[in-house]
């Protein structure tokens, strides 16, 4: 029982996840739209709270260990803590019971948001172009027809993007473009019809209860 | 130290300062040129000038702080479009981060407009010319959703207004009254648009992408299933450009602005490659001799 209502379940709204995309008629579009609209929101909000919950414990279980970096997931949990509070008693801009400003310091979801998150999040992405940088000095090498082919093709199309490559010569954009429009998307269709085969196979195995490795317990 | 060990092995920490210099030194010192603005952008700012009057369109913030200074330009820059066409823009995110940066560019745009209208009818106004209908998880539901009604999907907006009693949702039901959704992000969304949206309801798609990830979504222009393209800070730069000499709207272009920055960085990295593989090929070479 414990491992067939979930294959079954599974196999139930699988299938009346593909029937709307088929079937037009009225009375099966009306249950597409309630299971979306209203069973789906709700298992949405329980895997809200089953990963928050998850994430908790990973780094509960972590302090508990002394696992490495151990002291990084008490910042985790502290700003986990302070900033739930604050958001759920405070408001979004200050406006709930929980007083968000001392003075002129106001410390609301939307001011932490703007003046914590949205600097480390640039920052943490700005030091990317450094070590891209690095690497691509390191590592990047005409070893072989390939990668001398890659190689021209990345200056091109690193040069055609910008102003610069138009003041070089006006059909380096162009044939920039044209890299990006013709090989670029014959590479790029064929990995994707392979990724949806992958996918199409993957989905039909899950929904029929051939692929289990999802309920753990590996493949048995 | 050999000619192929100062060719082959410069201080990662050289490479960092010289990469520092030449990003921030534009920043520093700002200057905006033109720029060529290329077929993808051309064609998204034609299908946002071409939407009909009685229908909107739909701006999908999808991008995040990290991905902010490639997108947030293109953001402004189609919003600054629509108010001009009086386009009717409804705004949603996918997700739950890009939310307080969605509300951002409509506050800046709207009140650009606002500072220079004279008459109620000139301004941009909440309810009437744009509203933003927040988050709705999981993406599935309002892509699927707004097919069918979009008032059904978000039953309040990012406020906390019914939107059954907007000026606006009154005349915009579901797709059928969009014209075009531009999806501005940093990931898969602008294809869960065409694989959902587009295949069911026939709903037109434009994107707006991060460069990093320009290569996958080139296929969906190809077969027009986007109806336009704008790829990075180059991408924002020529929606900017676009702007302001179709529309004559002069303001701060600040992807325009980055672009000295960006090239300056690519200029650097190549000559790195360049140094690097110089090295490579004298320690070839010397090897070769050597056996």
């Amino acid at each position: 029982m414990k491992r067939n209502l979930p294959l079954l379940l599974v196999f139930v709204f699988g299938v009346l996840g593909i029937i709307p995309f088929i079937i037009p008629h009225p009375a099966v579009q009306t249950t597409d739209e309630f299971l979306r609209n209203n069973l789906l929101k709700i298992l949405a909000a329980f895997a809200l709270i089953l990963g928050l919950g998850s994430l908790l414990r990973v780094h509960m279980d972590k302090i508990r260990r002394k696992g490495q970096n151990w002291e990084y997931s008490w910042v985790l949990i502290g700003t986990f803590a302070i900033t739930s509070i604050i958001g759920l008693f405070g408001g979004v801009s200050g406006t709930g019971i929980l007083p968000t400003r001392i003075g002129n310091f106001a410390f609301d979801i939307w001011t932490i948001y703007f003046n914590v998150e949205v600097p480390l999040g640039a920052a943490m992405f700005a030091l990317l172009s450094f070590f891209m940088a690095s690497a691509a000095y390191r590592a990047f090498r005409a070893r072989s027809a390939e990668a001398t082919l890659l190689l021209t093709a990345a200056f091109i199309v690193m040069l055609g993007v910008l102003p610069l490559g138009n003041d070089i010569s006006p059909h380096l954009p162009s044939f920039a473009q044209w890299i990006m429009d013709v090989p670029n998307v014959a590479g790029q269709r064929g990995i994707l019809f392979g990724v949806a085969l992958g996918m199409l196979a993957t989905a039909l195995k899950i929904i029929l209860g051939i692929e289990r490795s999802w309920l753990g317990g590996g493949g048995e | 130290m050999t000619m192929i060990d100062v060719l082959t092995k410069i201080d990662r920490r050289i490479i960092y300062l010289i990469l520092f210099s030449v990003v921030t030194l534009p920043i520093i010192f700002p200057s905006a040129r033109s720029v060529r603005v290329m077929p993808p952008v051309e064609k998204l700012y034609r299908a946002i000038d071409e939407i009909p009057e009685e229908k909107a369109l739909i701006i999908d913030f999808d991008y995040d702080p990290q991905t902010l200074p490639e997108i947030e330009p293109m953001a402004f820059a189609i919003l600054r479009h629509a108010f001009t066409k009086r386009i009717k823009v409804l705004a949603i995110s996918l997700y739950v981060q890009p939310l307080g940066l969605a509300q951002n560019a409509l506050v800046n745009v709207a009140e650009e407009f606002n500072t220079r209208a004279s008459t109620q009818e000139d301004s941009i106004i909440y309810g009437r010319d744009y509203v933003f209908l927040g988050w709705q998880p999981p993406p599935l539901i309002p892509i699927l959703g707004m097919g069918e009604s979009i008032t059904n999907v978000y039953k309040t907006d990012y406020h906390g207004n019914r939107t059954d009693t907007l000026p606006l949702m009154k005349e915009i039901k579901n797709y059928g009254d969009v014209g075009l959704l531009v999806s501005l992000s940093s990931g898969d969304p602008p294809k869960w648009w065409v694989e959902y949206a587009q295949n069911r309801f026939g709903l037109k798609v434009g994107a707006g992408i991060t460069a990093v990830s320009a290569s996958e979504f080139y296929p969906y222009l190809q077969t027009g299933q986007f109806s336009g393209l704008m790829v990075g800070m180059k991408g924002a730069a020529e929606y900017e450009e676009q702007v302001e000499t179709e529309l004559g709207i002069k303001v701060r272009r600040k992807a325009s602005e980055s672009l000295p920055s960006l090239t300056y960085a690519h200029v650097v990295i190549i000559i790195f490659i360049v140094i690097g593989n110089t090295g490579y090929f004298i320690s070839r070479s010397k090897q070769r001799r050597s056996q």
